[in-house]
């Protein structure tokens, strides 16, 4: 049991599920303790130390009941045929195991009487696969697909494409090719046992093939999403179809998280408040009690205020969507993200970021704001929203291409940012050799940011953020 | 906490039992978490929807086992100072003078410094022990010769830092204070935390506990839960009112109502002498269900067809 435990856990890893070994333990301990008789209490039990989350509580009953499936493959191959031959217009019942088992010795007879002058069904008929299959014996089957699956690796099955492969490899290593054979032989022979002995074929076959859809399932699954999850941090944000929307999301938000537990709020001391009394005490010690250093108990928290701006105008539309959803995500995670949204106008779009889903959020944002960029009036707007607020601890993000359909460029607002702010970034979605070509006011722009980088995929973006919260600090 | 002491905690369903001798109804799952809490030694992280009965579950406990139940509550700036331990610096003061006046006469018939000091080093280092200790619930939990129920409620409030703070007394029942060494649990408390979920807590202490989430009850669980809190609710209100909490949940709101709504609500309808639910007189009565203006307001509109269905018992959630 304790190996089938740890393989179980190998499954959970691959969908996702954190598992320590300190956990594997717990969860050893934890079937010590509960032993299993009861399935229901175990699988609680289980969950209660390996799953962290609801939602890895939700994957983990998933698993749970795929990987202790506990019902073995059927081989009769003729149950259904017998239960349809006795009641042609009724539904198979399960009840009928009688009038199956008759008509299961039946088929055997049958092969046996076509085995007299068929002497490769006679051969075959005396391999311990076929005996199994005869008698339907179904512990000893699934053993057998099991052993055979171990010898051909099928744990190791990583996309879907591999599924006949190791359907067939299994096959093999059952000996199913015997079978095979024999199956040609009474064709050529045109043997009244040839259906029959199709039926056991096509069964077995059936059977395998479920077994590694099974074990696709656990294995593969897992993996494939981190593969694809690989891929998608690497693709240009504009390249990325429709329906992966939401796994971005996901990763979004993943990334935004390890953001903010790496650059949440820092406390610093303070030089006033209410005194540390027994802190005081202590360090006067030495000098005889006397106190000559005070120190003080409260700590300041570091609060570094981020500004988002964002271009939602349609030369940079596929981009923008990535844009705003990671200032959604950002805005959930750290505090004090307010977020703004322009074209031709700005406004503040922090509350529906705060109120709506996603979804809804970025297609009100969109509505509302989208159009024909205009960068000089949407910095004017900025600066009557927010100029008040900017100070020495104020990040402004600016996310846009800079494209301003040859207007204003109003530099000079961006240059008053410039001097109150901490620190300005501003992050385009071109290419650094188109900055500055057209109606570009790039160039120009940059002389008024600290920092300013080239963003179109998802790593680009984390590296940047990272660098833009340690500096921040 | 010995297992031989607490009869109590035996199997699953002594600890069901138990529970529901003292009014508190629960799910299997939150009876095989408290048994494995109980025969694993590890605290239980306890997860859920405001007014579920998280605290209540450690309260019930401590009934049970007649334990001492010690509760930190976590906020905002809880430090060590507050939840583990303090010295109390006023004595430690008085011992300066003291040992001041003193002095002279411990040190009497020493002949050099040298001696003086060897002399000093006699005396044990008092001003560092435990008379000098101030404990706090976490360090009184500890101090307990028969076991104790600590409680650490909310600890989603409490800040990032303070939970690594936890992590040695959650894996090892220790405290390590710096001036004095490792103090041992007498006898392993058994720890229960609570979180509401506000902030996600550190992978290391969830690594720790095990993992309680305890939902909204199902309609019959908390049909059996009214039964055992409010008995004077007949059986057709009972009925009804559970029915119409479970729709009520349905529906998009900023606060569900929890568990101990519809209990405070069965509570009012007592009061009034209700026998069975009607329009009027659960809009005059909503606000002890639903605490935003804004879920009153959503729900009144489709007041009338939601009692309907509570009471005529063919409602969309079962």
């Amino acid at each position: 049991m304790q190996s089938n435990l740890v393989n179980f856990i190998q499954v959970l890893r691959t969908h996702e599920v954190r598992v320590s070994p300190a956990e594997t333990l717990d969860a050893v301990e934890v079937c010590t303790t509960l032993g299993y008789a009861d399935r229901t209490l175990l699988r609680d039990g289980l969950a209660m130390t390996l799953a962290k989350t609801p939602e890895e509580e939700a994957i983990f009953l998933l698993c749970f009941d795929r990987y202790f499936q506990q019902d073995f493959a059927d081989f009769s191959a003729s149950a259904d045929q017998a239960a349809a031959a006795a009641a042609p217009n009724s539904l198979p019942a399960p009840d009928d195991a009688t009038a199956a088992e008759h008509y299961a010795a039946t088929q055997v007879a049958a092969l046996q009487l076509a085995a007299e002058d068929a002497p490769a069904l006679q051969t075959l008929l005396q391999t311990p696969l076929m005996q199994n299959l005869l008698s339907n014996d179904r512990t000893e089957l699934t053993l057998a697909i099991n052993r055979a699956a171990e010898q051909v690796g099928l744990a190791q099955i990583q996309i879907f494409t591999q599924k006949g492969q190791f359907t067939r490899r299994i096959l093999d290593a059952l000996g199913e090719e015997a079978i095979r054979n024999t199956v040609i032989a009474l064709e050529q022979a045109q043997s009244p046992a040839l259906p029959v002995l199709q039926r056991y074929r096509d069964k077995l076959r059936e059977q395998v093939r479920d077994y590694v859809e099974r074990e696709y399932l656990l294995h593969a699954e897992g993996k494939t999403r981190q593969f694809m999850d690989d891929i998608l941090s690497k693709t240009r944000l504009n390249n990325i179809e429709h329906i992966y929307l939401h796994k971005v999301h996901e990763l979004i938000r993943k990334m935004a998280k390890k953001l903010a537990t790496r650059h949440s709020r820092k406390r610093k001391l303070l030089k006033r408040g209410r005194l540390d009394m027994a802190k005081t005490l202590r360090k006067g010690i030495p000098n005889d009690g006397v106190m000559f250093n005070t120190y003080w108990r409260q700590t300041r928290k570091d609060k570094p205020q981020i500004l988002a701006v964002c271009d939602v105008s349609g030369s940079v539309a596929a981009y923008a969507k990535f844009l705003l959803m990671f200032l959604y995500s950002l805005q959930d995670i750290l505090p004090k993200v307010r977020s703004f949204a322009f074209s031709s106008h700005l406004g503040e779009v922090s509350a529906y970021f705060a109120e709506y889903p996603l979804q809804k959020a970025i297609e009100l944002v969109n509505w509302k704001y989208g159009g024909a960029t205009d960068y000089g009036n949407s910095l004017v707007d900025f600066a009557k929203l927010a100029l008040d607020d900017i100070n020495s601890n104020t990040t402004v993000i600016i996310l846009g291409d800079a494209r301003n359909n040859n207007g204003d460029p109003k530099l000079e607002i961006l240059q008053s940012i410039f001097q109150r702010a901490r620190q300005v970034i501003w992050l385009n979605p071109e290419s650094r050799r188109s900055w500055g070509t057209g109606d570009s006011e790039m160039l120009r722009y940059l002389s008024a940011c600290h920092f300013s980088a080239e963003c179109n995929n998802l790593k680009q973006l984390e590296r940047i953020v990272d660098h833009l919260l340690k500096s921040s600090r | 906490m010995h297992t031989q002491d607490f009869p109590q905690l035996a199997s699953v369903e002594a600890i069901e039992q138990g529970f529901e001798a003292h009014g508190y109804i629960c799910s299997r799952k939150i009876a095989t978490a408290v048994f494995l809490a109980f025969q694993l030694r590890k605290p239980v992280l306890v997860e859920g929807p405001p007014g579920v009965g998280k605290t209540e579950l450690a309260k019930t406990i401590a009934l049970l086992l007649d334990t001492p139940l010690i509760r930190l509550q976590c906020y905002e700036g809880l430090d060590e100072a507050k939840a583990l331990y303090e010295w109390k610096y006023g004595k430690q003061l008085l011992y300066t003078q003291i040992l001041k006046e003193k002095l002279g006469d411990l040190l009497q018939g020493a002949q050099s410094l040298a001696d003086s000091v060897a002399k000093l080093h006699q005396f044990g280092d008092i001003f560092y022990s435990e008379e000098f200790l101030e404990p706090r619930p976490l360090l009184k939990a500890m101090q307990q010769e028969k076991g104790a129920i600590l409680l650490i409620d909310e600890v989603d409030k409490a800040d990032y830092e303070f939970e690594s703070l936890l992590l040695e007394i959650l894996s090892d029942y220790q405290i390590s204070i710096p001036e004095i060494g490792t103090v041992k649990a007498r006898s392993t408390p058994m720890v229960f935390l609570t979180s509401n979920n506000t902030r996600d807590i550190s992978d290391a202490l969830k690594r720790r506990c095990l993992h309680l989430y305890i939902p909204f009850p199902t309609v019959e669980l908390e049909e059996r839960i009214i039964l055992s809190r409010v008995p004077g609710v007949d059986e057709q209100l009972r009925h009804q009112l559970v029915n119409f909490v479970h729709s009520l949940r349905q529906m998009d709101l900023k606060k569900a109502p929890a568990i101990s709504e519809t209990i405070d609500w069965a509570r009012s309808l007592v009061l009034l002498h209700a026998e069975h639910l009607d329009e009027e007189l659960v809009r005059s009565t909503l606000n002890v269900l639903l605490k935003y203006e804004d879920d009153i307001g959503a729900t009144e509109s489709e007041l009338r067809t939601l009692v309907r269905d509570s009471v005529t018992d063919n409602q969309v959630g079962r």
